[in-house]
């Protein structure tokens, strides 16, 4: 029998899969039954990645820049050549853009490379900061920086609230687990400006004006403050600071309610009574790179604690991670402030503990996230290390051209690569045994498939080697080895090991001697803490269309690619799904309903100029229902004209999902 | 017809003969999931006639999810094409294949071999090919071959059939090749005693459907009249249509699906050189029915469920087949993100028939 389990790394549900091989080459994928995340389903991406696993587009040899083009070099002359060039700098000047898409072995080997080896925090995840915005809201209020549920108990929550993602195309079988317990009888309630499949199979949809979600969570929660609907128990016994919240109440009057957010009062008062009628309750919101922002987030975690709907069998606030690693990534310390497992840089304990076990200092001076200081024309930065970048375009061409130096490390061919002085390759995920940590904190070890090519370094050797040049000898033997560090320095993987890992479906963390088989959900008996209510801001703009402007444009993703995925792109099956959206809008499209398609005159597939204070582009129209009238839908990936156009709205950008941008729509 | 008996403690011996001239496939729980598998066999030991239906169709030993069928070179200067098609003529023997999967075969045959064109590719997995099915004495949660009438019990097709009587295997021969092996293998001869003992565990069997195979129902006689001709109602399949989460599963995990694609992946190490592969389809996915110019006729996702369940419940496929597409299997309803496997689906549809 060739079936070798595994774990799918295309997205952050993290499915079990089995690969099957035949001449050191991948040919087949098959879904894991008895999988507690996935329980035998895949997605159309999860159902095509052998595809990507054998394709012919890797990097499988070390390259560096000569005469204007690049010479194959070995490993020795390229590692060589990148820590000559390195060292020529001051640590300011270095930076690390790490892969939300590595091992927590390679991502937490390049913290190390970077801090312990060139000295330097400018070290961040290649996405943007959606995610870091929803653990810092549950770290602050519960001291966990994760998902507080778990997939597998979804099925327990008699409510569901979906808060403004594509759940079933971002995270199919998350989405799935929720379109089972509404078919179950749970109360299933989907809050989007757009409606979404998951809208079409909820028992009710909240079709929000765009921009104004926070404002709905606020409504929401009011509900239940003034109709007296909250956990009185469970707030006198876990919750405190409950004042700092109460304030927002008074914010929104009771008749701009259905004004502002284009949802009836009445509706969103049954939704209150609902969650808060319910026994157990979840909610899912998106996390990434165009996730809701800090503030939103505050609310919609502020709103579960006040019905008591934390920290209980069945209940969770559960950011949605769209990328297999993205919250592994924060766990191993992809961040200018943060060590492993949450612990700041600043705590000069943990500093000290770092110190000693890689017996160098960890640098103290703060760092500054890469995408930061490209956008920011005065920065230091002058080199560049950047591993596997997942987009399909790079942003911030320009500043990346101007920089000294860039080395691009990475798997799969990338357009990255193109701007590298040294390119070095390393193997796939299934060429070497690594460990992934999905978005409910699950880490599961994929173990090796298939032997990389003839002479290809996987990650974990590649950064040791880099290390040695730089001067520091690291001494793992094993890419296991790796993690048993990781243990040693990060409390909540304290109990994790390979050999542990090596049967069963993975752990949640955290995983320590009081919970040796991991943890799957936060448990408020267990947290030995009160939970805080988050302090969040009372600003509400809420973006309004005006005269000039009449259209609010949301943008975001669309089904089978997420910001033209470099991955994607070498597959032949969901790259033809792509392709097919593309044959129909070649140049991408802006969603529009049918009596706006009407006044602006045009019909489906017909060009529009799409206007904004900030500059235009040409698209196709698509009419559809599912989008209200004044209101417009961009999916962002779907042409690199839509990109650009987005790149002059960089607070935009910032804002994520809940963003939008005032345009004008015209036919041409 | 000729009958045999084996004993249990001998029944390896069949793969163990098989094994000289073919490649052997068959079912194997692999162990750290507990999963069945129908595959390879390296380790014979590793055959377990009374693991649970196998998780993926066995159909990939014929019609693999991805395969190099052609490598083809283009050389510019003499303008001339080298094409080699790469089959894999290797004579395969399937041990222990479940009723309903052989069944699903025998649609695959029909499709690919029985129409006017005859696939090359299919052609030469299938041929040489030696069968032992295993009939299934207790059904399993998701059955319903019962319903298809594929089931729990083969009835032809196979060179060798077993049926466990307890302490033997009653091996009933099919074909010549099968007849050879027996008396190869110098089995027992069987009698009508152990004919009626079969049968009464077939039957026993079909009666468990009832308190067993408690994840699928599907009355399908009813509803291939109605999905014939059309009178399903729209309503019934965009309430479908909605719930699909295009994933392609249900097509992939089927045994008597037959979409495909071809691919062209070249080379980057040598210029003009590709390799033609075809992997599984789906006609769930918007982009399989298109066609060039941008008219897809099955835009609409309900359109696309409705073409597959069309598939597998219409007269007028069944007419290609022989027998209904749906062989009752029951996987696509373990696989399914949107709780759309064909017994709900058939349940839907009689609903609004009973309405
Ligand atoms: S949901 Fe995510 S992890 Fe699961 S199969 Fe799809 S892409 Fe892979
Ligand atoms: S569907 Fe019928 S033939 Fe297939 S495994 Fe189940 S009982 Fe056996
Ligand atoms: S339609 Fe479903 S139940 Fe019927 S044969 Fe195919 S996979 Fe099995
Ligand atoms: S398995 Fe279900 S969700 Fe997937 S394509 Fe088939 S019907 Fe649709």
């Amino acid at each position: 029998m060739n079936q070798k389990p595994g774990v799918c790394t295309f997205c952050g549900t993290g499915c079990g899969h089995f690969i099957g091989t035949e001449n050191n080459r991948v040919t087949r994928v098959y879904p894991s039954q008895n999988h507690p995340v996935s329980k035998g389903r895949l997605c159309v991406r999860g159902w095509n990645i052998h595809e990507l696993l054998d394709t012919p587009e890797r990097i499988k040899k070390p390259l560096v820049r000569a005469d204007g083009g690049y010479t194959e070099s070995s490993y020795e002359d390229a590692v060589a050549r990148l820590v000559e060039n390195l060292k020529k700098y001051p640590p300011e000047s270095i930076g690390f853009l790490a892969s939300p898409r590595s091992s927590n072995e390679e991502q937490y080997l390049l913290m190390k490379l970077a801090r312990a080896a060139f000295r330097t925090n400018n070290i961040s995840l290649d996405s943007d900061s959606g995610h870091r915005a929803s653990l810092n809201v549950l770290h602050a209020g519960t001291g966990m920086a994760g998902m507080l549920g778990s997939i597998e108990e979804i099925r327990k929550a008699e409510f569901i609230l979906v808060a403004g993602i594509d759940i079933t195309r971002q995270n199919p079988i998350i989405g799935s687990e929720i379109h089972m317990a509404a078919r179950a009888g749970a109360m299933v309630v989907t809050l989007d400006s757009r409606r979404t499949q998951i809208a079409k199979l909820s028992k009710k949809f909240l079709q929000v004006n765009p921009g104004a979600n926070k404002l709905a969570i606020l409504a929401l929660a009011r509900t239940i403050n003034d109709e007296n609907l909250s956990d009185a128990a469970f707030m006198s016994a876990h919750t405190e600071g409950f004042d700092t919240f109460r304030h927002a109440f008074g914010l929104l009057p009771d008749n701009e309610v259905s004004d502002k957010t284009g949802i009836p009062a009445e509706e969103i008062k049954a939704v209150a009574r609902d969650l808060a009628k319910a026994k157990s309750a979840m909610v899912f919101f998106s996390s990434g790179i165009s996730g809701l922002d800090e503030d939103t987030i505050g609310y919609i975690y502020n709103l579960f604690l006040m019905a008591g709907k934390i920290g209980r069998e069945g209940c969770g606030v559960n950011p949605v991670a769209g990328l297999n690693n993205l919250q592994g990534g924060y766990d191993m310390g992809l961040a200018p402030d943060l060590l492993t497992g949450f612990q700041p840089l600043a705590d000069e304990a943990v500093a000290k503990k770092f110190a000693a076990e890689w017996k160098a200092d960890v640098p103290s001076a703060p760092g500054t996230p890469v995408y930061e200081s490209l956008s920011n024309p005065s920065s230091k930065l002058k080199a560049l290390v950047v591993v596997d970048h997942d987009e399909g375009i790079v942003r911030y061409a320009d500043a990346i051209r101007n920089l000294d130096f860039v080395a691009y490390i990475g798997a799969f061919k990338n357009p990255f690569a193109d701007f590298a002085h040294v390119v070095l390759p390393i193997a796939t995920y299934v060429q070497e045994d690594a460990t992934f940590t999905n978005t409910e904190r699950r880490i599961q070890l994929s173990m090796k498939k298939i032997e990389p090519e003839e002479g290809l370094l996987p990650g974990w050797k590649l950064y040791t080697m880099i290390a040695g040049k730089a001067g520091q000898a690291w001494t793992y033997a094993k890419v296991a080895d790796v993690m048993e560090e990781i243990a040693r320095l990060t409390p909540p993987y304290a109990g994790v090991s390979h050999a542990k890992l090596s049967s069963g479906f993975g752990m949640q963390w955290p995983v320590n001697e009081k919970n040796p088989k991991g943890t799957g959900r936060f448990d408020v008996a267990k947290a030995g803490r009160k939970l805080s209510f988050y302090k969040v801001s009372d600003v509400f703009e809420v973006p309004s269309a005006k005269e000039q402007y009449p259209f609010l444009l949301m943008v975001g993703k669309a089904q089978h690619f997420w910001h033209q995925n470099n991955l994607m792109k070498k597959t032949h099956i969901p790259m033809r799904e792509y392709n097919a959206t593309l044959m129909d809008y070649p140049d991408g499209y802006v969603e529009i309903c049918p009596q706006s398609a009407k006044e602006i005159g045009v019909r489906d597939r017909w060009p529009v100029r799409v206007v904004s204070p900030h500059g235009e582009m040409r698209v196709a129209a698509r009419v559809s229902d599912d989008v209200r009238p004044n209101t417009a839908y961009a999916p962002y990936f779907v042409q690199e004209m839509i990109s650009r156009f987005l790149l002059g709205h960089t607070e935009v950008l910032k804002q994520g999902e809940d963003a939008t941008i005032p345009v004008r729509i015209e036919k041409v | 017809m000729t009958m045999f008996l084996i004993k249990k403690a001998d029944v390896g011996k069949i793969a163990q003969e098989l094994s000289r001239e073919y490649e052997v496939y068959g079912p194997m729980i692999e162990k750290s999931s507990g999963q069945t598998f129908f595959d390879r066999v390296e380790d014979l030991a590793e055959i377990n006639l009374a693991a649970p239906i196998p998780s993926n169709p066995p159909k990939a030993v014929v019609f693999p999810q991805m395969e190099r069928i052609l490598a083809y070179e283009y050389d510019r200067t003499k303008n001339a094409v080298k094409m080699e098609p790469d089959y894999r003529v290797v004579p395969k023997a399937l041990v222990g294949l479940r009723p309903c999967d052989l069944a699903g075969m025998l649609c695959l045959d029909r499709f690919f071999m029985g129409q006017e064109f005859v696939d090359e590719v299919y052609l030469n997995h299938r041929k040489k090919m030696f069968i032992v099915t295993n009939t299934c004495i207790t059904p399993f949660k998701q059955c319903f071959c019962v319903c298809t009438d594929s089931g729990p019990a083969a009835k032809e097709g196979y060179d060798l059939n077993l049926t466990d009587l307890g302490g033997e295997f009653l091996v009933e021969v099919g074909s010549e090749k099968g007849a050879a092996l027996a008396a190869k293998l110098g089995l027992a001869p069987a009698g009508d005693p152990h004919l009626a003992l079969k049968n009464e565990k077939v039957d026993k069997s079909i009666a468990m459907f009832e308190d067993i195979a408690v994840d699928s129902k599907a009355w399908i006689s009813r509803v291939m009249n109605r999905v014939t001709t059309g009178f399903a109602k729209e309503e019934v399949w965009e309430y479908i249509g909605d719930q699909c989460f295009e994933c392609g599963a249900c097509t992939f995990v089927c045994p008597s699906c037959s979409c495909f694609n071809i691919a062209d992946v070249s080379n980057p190490e040598c210029a003009g050189c590709a390799d033609r592969l075809r992997t599984w389809d789906s006609c769930s996915y918007e982009g399989y029915s298109r066609m060039a110019g941008g008219h897809n006729p099955r835009k609409p996702v309900e359109d696309r469920r409705n073409k597959r369940f069309f598939c597998k419940l219409s007269y007028s496929q069944m007419k290609k087949y022989l027998r209904p597409g749906c062989v009752g299997c029951g996987r696509c309803a373990w696989v399914c993100p949107g709780d759309i496997g064909l017994p709900n689906v058939v349940t839907y549809v009689r609903r609004e028939i009973t309405r």
